[in-house]
């Protein structure tokens, strides 16, 4: 099958794109041969065991409890000595030479036990001795054959995960994930279903020989595999942690330890375990009880796997890859002990007759969670994991923890038996006291699943930096815009008018803004200030009302007194006259002047009528001083000349300060002048930016309701005005059904730019980027609007990995995204935002909308 | 004011001469430049300020709201050439606390390379 036509085929069940096809299906294959064996083995071994006295059956679990580790340790230092290849071929080839030994002493010893004292026909080959042995340790080998089928399956899937790490980053692995479980379940199907069939013919011992020739097609997969990899990589080798980096499992263990997350993780996977560990104990006394013979128990054990895993897969193919993407990880991860609660209450309400039918509900329960959703997931709660810490706790949660906890329960099994003298009590009996155990650890399961979940996140975003500052807040933390704006119209008016400058620093002095480097900087022409301060304005004759400028504005008495003169009312009487002068000059300093003048005086209708005059200025500098005014005294009557002046952007900056001075009590002018669809465009796109500063309700839910009228003009301004509101105001509230509307337009018009404008001129040399650069905005928007309804940080923080993170911090980001939004947010916006080669993302926004690029977007809408 | 527009690969640097200030005869403004850039999908901005006698607060407001929407962009906006009197008014004023300010055009186009 061409790679073409194999990628179109796996894309019917995963998400596999083209450069991953060969990779995935040899992964795949590699996951089915190693079930397939082992789910040969599996049968055959628990049929040995269930077959010695139940009072035996927990030395197995605790054996390799206590002997697990050290396989562990044995095989990190392999792992981090060997390379991969090499690790791989030569596990796999002590797999297969084992189990030919193994055949032989299950074959041996069975018919030694059957028809003993006979020798068997392997004698004359003069292996007598062996038979002896066999004999004489019997049933020592069906728990070492316990043990090797542990050491087995942990180690086979250990590898198989690792595999997965050399070729997959994190991301790519979540997607493919549904596929490799797959073919696990398909390999366990295919296994049951070979020991269902032949044994009855060949006997349970016998079915032992597939395995070796199943394990060589591993083996030849993982060759292929390795090549693929190089591939992948550009012809390097897959990573190693080298010789220096030794993973013993004390390592593996401090790494667990040391991390809070990944030690609850280990909890949670242990208490799980020992809730499967002890149901079963409560499945083999059952099937005991009912099974009494070898072939007819193997038989059974096979079609148990058989069902167990067909319904796996029908469960995985229907449901894993829907629960977690409606549901997401809690729910996913919830199912399974609620479900077991559930059953294991039930225990105590049915007659023993119906035990069977019980046993193979719940265990069969236990297991298909176990193959399809908790599988799924486990993996998934690694994700926000470092690397490295990962890869240390995988080997140490994988192949100790979980034995440890199997161990656990083996020893519970064996207090329990001896303490309650299960030799003496009936099969019904002793599961049902197994039972309360079952329902004390399920209840340890949920608990740690909720502990865990709280903290996901967190650990997700722990790793996640904001990529730049927001500069709205660097602004504002660091720059006193009035002080500024009045230092440098201060320093401007210098050289134009002394009048002008005097009353400039007179209002630095009153906001208290004057440092003394400021003083210094201010003092620079001292010598042309002295003596000329207010005497154009106060007519003293040319007097001298200071002896030097800084020693004016160094006296603290300096203010007090120019108050006092301000407050007298012959000053005000002259003060009005000179304004009535001034305001009419023909002169633009004099305007200018009488402009600042207003904002320092009573605000008399006089003085009030003048400030309109000013408002109405040819002159955008005197407008300016006389917005300075309207910020003083906020007369109402003046709202619409300011709101004039919104619309240039001479005077713009001025206008909204001013517009902002007044407070919420304008919200009404604000809100009309808005929605105003003939009035000016450019004072409209200015109030949003007001309405900000107000940061009220009311002035969010304008705003909201304006985005919602849906006019391109005003998007961007309104989107960051309410970005703005969130992110200084989180006690404002919006409604999430309306801003996901918006959110939703907005995904839908950027599916639209991407496909109409952006697609078609990929690839041609010298391609406007406008199009790009506006479906950057577009998407940028989409974020601003979700910190309305998300944690505002978590989504900045995620929007700014996307943009410019690292690989890793992508995909983290892309996972916090996964868990902070809905189901149709995510469906709508990850087809945007992931990684995906043009034609992908292209195929994807199509069938996420059908007809989109034949129909436009709005006109769809309207 | 008079400004020109030059490309060095990704950035885009304005040449300024003259005074940064308000006036009836303007034509564009600084701010509106810099977002027709950023609206083509420029993100790396840098002004060029050796030729500007004098900033009043309108060219104050400009160049932080330049700042301001380059940088919530993801991008960069730099300034360099800045006389020492300017540069002490920005001290002063803490303008030096949020804007990047280099020596030169090479400082600043390098800095971008560390970013």
């Amino acid at each position: 099958m061409s790679d073409g036509r194999l990628n179109a085929f796996l894309n019917r069940f995963a998400d596999v794109r083209a450069a991953e096809t060969r990779a995935a299906t040899y992964l795949f294959t590699f996951f089915f041969l190693t079930t397939f064996s082992f789910y040969i083995i599996k049968p055959v071994k628990e049929n040995f065991l269930i077959g010695v006295t139940p009072a035996w059956w927990p030395y197995a679990d605790l054996a390799t409890a206590l002997l697990i580790g050290f396989v562990v340790a044995f095989n990190a230092r392999l792992i981090d000595h060997l390379p991969r290849r090499a690790y791989m071929t030569g596990t796999i080839l002590f797999f297969v030479s084992a189990l030919f030994v193994f055949w032989y002493v299950f074959d041996t010893g069975q018919q030694l036990l059957a028809r003993t004292p006979m020798i068997h026909s392997s004698a004359v080959y003069g292996v007598i001795p062996f038979q002896v042995i066999i004999r004489d340790i019997w049933p020592l080998p069906v728990f070492v054959f316990c043990f090797f089928s542990d050491v087995f399956i942990a180690m086979s899937v250990t590898q198989f995960w690792i595999a997965v790490n050399d070729t997959f980053d994190p991301y790519q692995a979540k997607r493919l994930i549904g596929l490799f479980v797959s073919g696990g379940l398909l390999g366990g199907i295919a296994g049951a279903l070979l020991t269902s069939l032949l044994v009855r013919v060949v006997g349970p011992e016998n079915l032992l020989l597939f395995c070796p020739g199943i394990l060589l097609l591993v083996l030849a997969t993982v060759h292929l595999l390795h090549g693929e990899q190089r591939k992948l990589r550009g012809g390097s080798e897959p990573p190693s942690p080298g010789p220096k980096a030794r993973v013993g499992y004390l390592e593996s263990f401090a790494a667990v330890r040391k991390n809070k997350y990944l030690l609850l993780l280990a909890g949670l996977l242990a208490s799980a375990m020992v809730a499967g560990s002890l149901i079963n104990f409560q499945f083999k006394i059952v099937v005991k009880d009912v099974y009494e013979y070898d072939v007819g128990r193997t038989s059974f054990l096979g079609n148990f796997y058989l069902g167990v895993l067909f319904l796996s897969t029908v469960f995985h193919w229907a449901a894993t890859r829907r629960v977690l993407k409606n549901f997401g990880i809690r729910l996913a991860l919830l199912v399974a002990p609620v479900f077991l609660l559930l059953g294991s209450l039930s225990i105590f309400l049915l007659p023993a007759g119906l035990f069977l039918v019980w046993a193979i509900f719940v265990r069969g329960s236990d297991k298909i969670f176990d193959n399809t959703v908790s599988q799924s997931v486990r993996e998934l709660l690694y994700i926000p994991v470092p690397e490295d810490i990962k890869y240390r706790a995988k080997i140490f949660i994988d192949m100790f923890v979980n034995k440890f906890a199997v161990g656990l329960g083996a020893g519970l099994f064996l207090l329990l038996f001896h303490v309650s003298r299960f030799a003496y009590k009936p099969a019904s009996t002793q599961v049902r006291e197994i039972g309360f155990l079952v329902l004390g650890f399920i209840a340890l399961w949920i608990v740690l699943i909720v502990v865990v979940y709280g903290l996901y996140p967190s650990v997700l975003k722990k790793d996640l930096n904001r990529k730049w500052i927001d500069a709205n807040k660097a602004v504002k933390d660091n720059v006193d815009m009035d002080v500024t704006g009045r230092v440098f119209d201060a320093l401007e008016s210098r050289d134009r008018s002394t009048t002008l400058y005097i009353m400039n620093i007179f209002d630095l002095i009153r906001k208290g803004s004057l440092s003394p480097e400021l003083k210094e900087l201010l003092g620079f022409k001292q010598d042309e200030l002295r003596a000329r301060s207010l005497d154009c304005l106060l007519d003293v004759g040319g007097e001298v009302f200071f002896r030097g400028f800084e020693e004016a504005i160094a006296d603290k008495d300096f203010e007090v007194e120019v108050r006092k003169v301000f407050a007298s009312d012959d000053y005000k009487a002259v003060m009005e006259k000179r304004l009535e002068g001034i305001a009419g000059s023909e002169s633009d300093i004099d305007r200018m002047e009488a402009a600042k003048l207003v904002g320092m005086m009573e605000p008399t209708p006089e003085v009030m009528r003048t400030l309109g005059l000013l408002l109405r200025d040819p002159s955008s500098q005197v407008v300016t001083y006389a917005l300075g005014g309207v910020a003083v005294h906020r007369p109402r009557e003046h709202v619409p000349l300011v709101l004039r002046h919104l619309e240039s952007p001479l005077t713009l900056q001025d206008a909204q300060t001013a517009l902002a001075a007044y407070g919420p009590a304008v919200e009404d002018v604000l809100k009309e002048a808005l929605q105003d669809r003939n009035g000016p465009p450019g004072a409209r796109r200015a109030i949003p930016e007001v309405l900000s500063r107000f940061g009220t309700q009311r002035s969010a839910d304008i705003l909201l309701a304006e985005l919602a009228c849906r006019q391109e003009d005003l998007e961007a301004d309104i989107v960051e005005a309410l970005y703005k509101i969130r992110a200084v105001r989180p006690d404002v509230r919006f409604k999430a059904g309306k801003v996901r509307q918006e959110i939703l337009f907005l995904i839908e018009r950027s599916y639209e730019i991407f496909l109409e404008e952006v697609l078609p001129g990929m690839g041609r040399p010298g391609a406007d980027t406008r199009a790009e650069a506006l479906l950057d905005l577009k998407i940028k928007r989409v974020f601003d609007l979700l910190t309305l309804i998300h944690p505002a940080e978590d989504i900045v923080k995620a929007y700014q990995n996307i943009l410019q993170g690292t690989r890793k911090s992508v995909d983290y980001s892309l996972e916090l995204l996964d868990n902070l939004l809905d189901r149709d947010l995510k469906s709508a916006l990850f087809p945007l935002i992931e990684d995906l080669p043009p034609a992908e993302r292209a195929a994807r926004l199509r069938k996420a909308i059908p007809g989109l690029g034949q129909t436009s977007v709005r006109s769809r809408l309207k | 004011m008079i400004i020109t527009t030059r490309d060095t690969d990704d950035v885009v640097i304005f040449d300024i001469t003259g005074e940064i200030r308000r006036s009836d005869n303007m034509e564009t403004t600084l701010h509106h430049l810099v977002k027709t850039h950023l609206d083509r999908g420029k993100r790396k901005i840098m002004l060029n300020l050796e030729k500007v006698e004098f900033i009043d607060s309108f060219g104050v407001g400009e160049i932080l709201a330049s700042y301001i929407s380059t940088q919530n962009l993801g991008g960069r906006f730099k300034l360099f050439n800045i006389s020492k009197k300017l540069l002490l008014i920005f001290q002063i004023t803490m303008l030096t606390k949020v804007l990047d300010i280099y020596e030169d055009e090479d400082c600043a186009l390098r800095s971008f390379g560390q970013a």
